[in-house]
C-alpha cells in the first residue's frame, strides 16, 4: 500500500513538473494612458491588451503589469525604465500617445526592448529605431486613404483642418495638407488645437468665414467630440472626414445620433460578427467583459499583443527573439494581416466609415488593403 | 458675430457662477479655497450620472446637484477648515489643495477616467434667428446663471440668514460678538460656494464634457477672474468672469471680426489664435496686478493667498 502511495506521489510530482517545465513565464508591462485627457482611448488600448493576455496561446504563464502613463511626455519612458528591470520582461506594451513613445524610443533602444504602440503619429517609425513595432497604420498610410476618399469618393478639394496640437495631431495635418495638396486640393484653413482646449468657437467661426466645402479633423477623442458637438450645435452643414477616434464607440456616446449625421472617419478597423470564428471570440468575449463594443485602439493593441505572445509560444525567448520574429513574420489578426514594412510599421489597411445619423454606430463604406504613401 | 457674443455671454455667465462661489467663501473666511475647481468636478459627474440614469433635463436635476454640492461644500469645510480656523491662511490654502485632490481622486475611482457627458439644461439643438444660429444651451446657461445670481442676491440682501452671513464677511469678529454663529455662517457659504461651482459643472459637462481632471483649469481660471475683477468683490468677480471669457472667445476671433487687419497685417491671425490668445490673457493678467493691483473693481490691496 505505501508502495502504491509513493508511486502515486511520484508520478504527480514527475507530472507537475513536467507541466511546469512546458510553461514560460513572462513579464508583459501594459504602459497606457488611464487617467488624463487620454483616458478614453488608454482605456480601450488596455482593455485589448488584457483581452489578448486572456487569449494567450496555452503555456504561457504571463503576468500582466499595467502602469498609467498619463499624459506627460515622459510618462511612458519613466513606465519603460522601470520595466525593463524585470528579467521576465521581452517586450512592453507602449501607449497610444505618439508624443510618449518618441520619448520611449531611446530607452527602447539602450535596453533592446521591444515596444508595440497603436499610435498613427508619424515620426515614431521614422527613428530608425528596430525596437518599436506600430500597430496601427502609420498616417502616412492613414492619410493617404483619408484624402482618396475626400477627393476621389466625394469630390471634394478645398478642406479646413482642425487638429491637436499633440505630435499624432500635427503629423495628421502634415500628411492631410500634403496629400490634399498633391491631388490638387487646397486648405483653406487650418487651426491647431491644444489637448485641454474646451471652447472653441472662435476656431469654428473662422472655419465657417474660410467657407471649406469638407473638414478633416486629426484629433484625440475628447476634443473630436467637442469639435463635432459645436459643429451640430452651430448648424454647420459642412461634411466632416475626421480620424479613427470619432469611430470609437466611446467617443461616439459623448454625442447624439444627430451630432453626427453625414460624419465620415478613416479607421483601422471594421469587424462584423459572423466573419470568422477569430473575430467573434473576439467580439463576444469583449463585449462580455468589458461591456462595449471594441474600438481601433482596442482592436490593434490586442492583435498587436496575440502577435508578441505567438512570437513567444513560437520558441522565442529573448527580447531580441521578439524583435526578430515581429520584423520578419506575418501575422493574420482579426483587424488585418500584420506585417512589417522594415520599419516596425505593422498594419496597412484602412477603412472608412460613416454615421448616417440614426444611431451611434457607424457604417462601412470604403476599405483601403496594402495602402502605400504618395 | 452673434452667436459669438452669445458664447462670450453664456461662458461669462458660467465662469461668474464659480467667481461668486470663490469669493464668498474668500469673504467669509479669509483664506482661498483651491478645492474649488474640484467642486466643479464633482457637480459635473453628478449632473452627468443622474442626466444619463434619469434621462432627465439639466434644469430639473439641478436641484439635486445644488443640494448634493451643498452638503459636499460643507463637509469640505468641516475637514479643510475648521481644524485649521486659527492657523495662518497658508494652512487652510495647503488643506483646501489637499481636499481637491481628495475628491477628483474618489471621483476618478467612482466614475472612471473617461470624459462624461451631462444633460442639457433644456435641450440641445440651435434656434435660427434671421442669419443667426443661436444655440439653446448657451441661451439656457446666460438664463440659469442669471437665475442663481439673482437668488443668492435675494438671500445675502433680503434675508436674516444672508444679513448674517455678510456680516460674517465683513468682520468675523464683531459678527461673533452681536451673537452670530460664525462656524455655521462659514459652513453654509462653503455649502452655498460649492452648489454655484456644482451648477457650474451641470453646465460645463453638457457643453464641454468633463473629467476628473478638469478641476486645475476652472480653478485658474476662477482665480484669474476674480484677482482680476477685485479681490473679495463680488461684482468684480463677475466682470473678472466676463473679461475672461472675452479673453477666450472673443480675442481669437479678431481676425473674423477685423477681416481688414488680416489684410494689412498678414501675422495677425496667428498673434489671435486660440493659443495665442492664452499669452493675452495672462499679459492682461500682469498688467491688472501692476497697475492695479486690487482689481478692477477692488478697493483695497489684500493678501492673494
Amino acid at each position: 500500500m505505501r508502495l502504491v502511495g509513493r508511486t502515486v506521489f511520484a508520478a504527480a510530482l514527475l507530472l507537475s513538473w513536467s507541466a511546469s517545465a512546458e510553461e514560460t513565464s513572462l513579464t508583459v508591462p501594459i504602459i497606457v494612458p488611464i487617467t488624463g485627457l487620454l483616458a478614453l482611448e488608454g482605456t480601450s488600448q488596455l482593455n485589448g491588451a488584457n483581452l489578448a493576455i486572456a487569449h494567450a496561446p496555452p503555456g504561457l504563464k504571463i503576468k500582466a503589469q499595467t502602469v498609467d502613463s498619463g499624459t506627460a511626455a515622459e510618462g511612458g519612458a519613466n513606465a519603460l525604465e522601470r520595466a525593463v528591470g524585470d528579467k521576465n520582461v521581452d517586450f512592453a506594451v507602449a501607449p497610444l500617445f505618439g508624443t510618449q513613445v518618441l520619448a520611449m524610443l531611446p530607452v527602447a533602444l539602450e535596453n533592446k526592448m521591444p515596444i508595440l504602440a497603436p499610435t498613427g503619429t508619424g515620426p515614431v517609425t521614422e527613428q530608425g529605431n528596430p525596437y518599436m513595432f506600430r500597430l496601427y497604420p502609420h498616417d502616412a498610410i492613414s492619410k493617404a486613404a483619408h484624402i482618396r476618399y475626400v477627393v476621389d469618393e466625394l469630390k471634394l478639394k478645398r478642406a479646413a483642418i482642425l487638429y491637436n496640437t499633440t505630435g499624432y495631431g500635427q503629423s495628421g495635418f502634415k500628411y492631410m495638407s500634403d496629400y490634399l495638396s498633391k491631388l490638387g486640393g487646397e486648405v483653406v484653413f487650418s487651426e491647431g488645437v491644444d489637448l485641454t482646449a474646451k471652447e472653441i468657437s472662435a476656431t469654428l467661426a473662422k472655419l465657417k468665414a474660410a467657407k471649406p466645402d469638407v473638414i478633416l479633423i486629426q484629433m484625440h477623442s475628447a476634443s473630436i467630440a467637442m469639435v463635432i458637438k459645436q459643429l451640430a450645435a452651430g448648424g454647420v452643414q459642412i461634411p466632416v472626414v475626421g480620424n479613427t477616434t470619432i469611430a470609437m464607440p466611446a467617443t461616439a456616446a459623448l454625442l447624439q445620433p444627430s451630432d453626427l449625421k453625414g460624419v465620415c472617419a478613416e479607421s483601422a478597423w471594421w469587424l462584423e460578427k459572423g466573419a470568422n470564428p477569430m473575430t467573434d471570440r473576439f467580439l463576444d468575449d469583449y463585449t462580455s467583459k468589458f461591456g462595449a463594443m471594441p474600438d481601433a485602439y482596442a482592436i490593434q493593441q490586442y492583435d498587436g499583443l496575440m502577435m508578441a505572445l505567438t512570437a513567444v509560444k513560437s520558441g522565442a525567448r529573448s527580447a531580441e527573439d521578439v524583435r526578430r520574429y515581429m520584423s520578419t513574420s506575418e501575422y493574420q489578426g482579426v483587424a488585418m494581416s500584420y506585417k512589417s514594412d522594415g520599419k516596425g510599421n505593422l498594419a496597412h489597411s484602412v477603412v472608412i466609415v460613416c454615421y448616417d445619423g440614426s444611431s451611434l454606430t457607424p457604417k462601412l463604406v470604403k476599405r483601403y488593403d496594402d495602402v502605400v504613401a504618395y | 458675430m452673434t452667436q459669438l457674443l452669445l458664447n462670450t455671454l453664456s461662458l461669462g455667465a458660467a465662469y461668474s457662477l464659480l467667481a461668486i462661489g470663490f469669493v464668498l467663501v474668500l469673504n467669509a473666511t479669509g483664506a482661498v479655497n483651491l478645492a474649488h475647481g474640484s467642486f466643479v468636478v464633482v457637480g459635473g459627474f453628478l449632473a452627468a450620472s443622474l442626466g444619463a440614469m434619469l434621462k432627465l433635463p439639466g434644469a430639473i436635476v439641478l436641484p439635486v446637484v445644488l443640494s448634493g454640492m451643498m452638503l459636499i461644500g460643507g463637509l469640505l469645510s468641516l475637514a479643510a477648515y475648521y481644524p485649521l480656523r486659527n492657523r495662518p491662511a497658508v494652512s487652510v490654502f495647503i488643506s483646501t489643495i489637499s481636499m481637491g485632490a481628495i475628491l477628483e481622486t474618489a471621483t476618478l475611482l467612482v466614475f472612471g477616467p473617461s470624459p462624461r457627458v451631462g444633460p442639457p439644461i433644456l435641450s440641445g439643438g440651435s434656434l435660427r434667428v434671421g442669419d443667426a444660429v443661436l444655440n439653446v444651451q448657451s441661451l439656457s446657461t446666460i438664463v440659469l446663471a442669471i437665475a442663481l445670481v439673482a437668488l443668492q442676491y435675494v438671500i445675502f440682501s433680503r434675508t436674516v440668514l444672508g444679513k448674517r452671513l455678510r456680516a460674517v464677511a465683513e468682520d468675523r469678529e464683531m459678527a461673533t460678538a452681536l451673537g452670530v454663529n460664525v462656524n455655521v455662517m462659514i459652513l453654509i457659504t462653503f455649502g452655498i460656494s460649492a452648489a454655484l461651482a456644482g451648477a457650474a459643472g451641470l453646465i460645463f459637462a453638457n457643453t464641454f464634457y468633463i473629467t476628473p481632471g478638469d478641476g486645475e483649469a476652472y480653478m485658474i481660471k476662477t482665480y484669474v477672474a476674480a484677482t482680476m475683477g477685485g479681490w473679495g468683490s463680488l461684482r468684480g468677480a463677475v466682470a473678472g468672469a466676463f473679461l475672461v471669457a472675452a479673453f477666450e472667445v472673443l480675442v481669437p476671433s479678431l481676425p473674423v471680426i477685423l477681416p481688414w487687419a488680416v489684410g494689412a497685417l498678414p501675422s495677425f491671425g496667428a498673434l489671435f489664435s486660440p493659443t495665442a490668445s492664452t499669452i493675452w490673457l495672462y499679459l492682461a493678467f500682469l498688467v491688472v496686478l501692476f497697475f492695479r493691483p486690487q482689481g478692477l473693481f477692488g478697493e483695497a490691496v489684500q493678501q492673494r493667498a
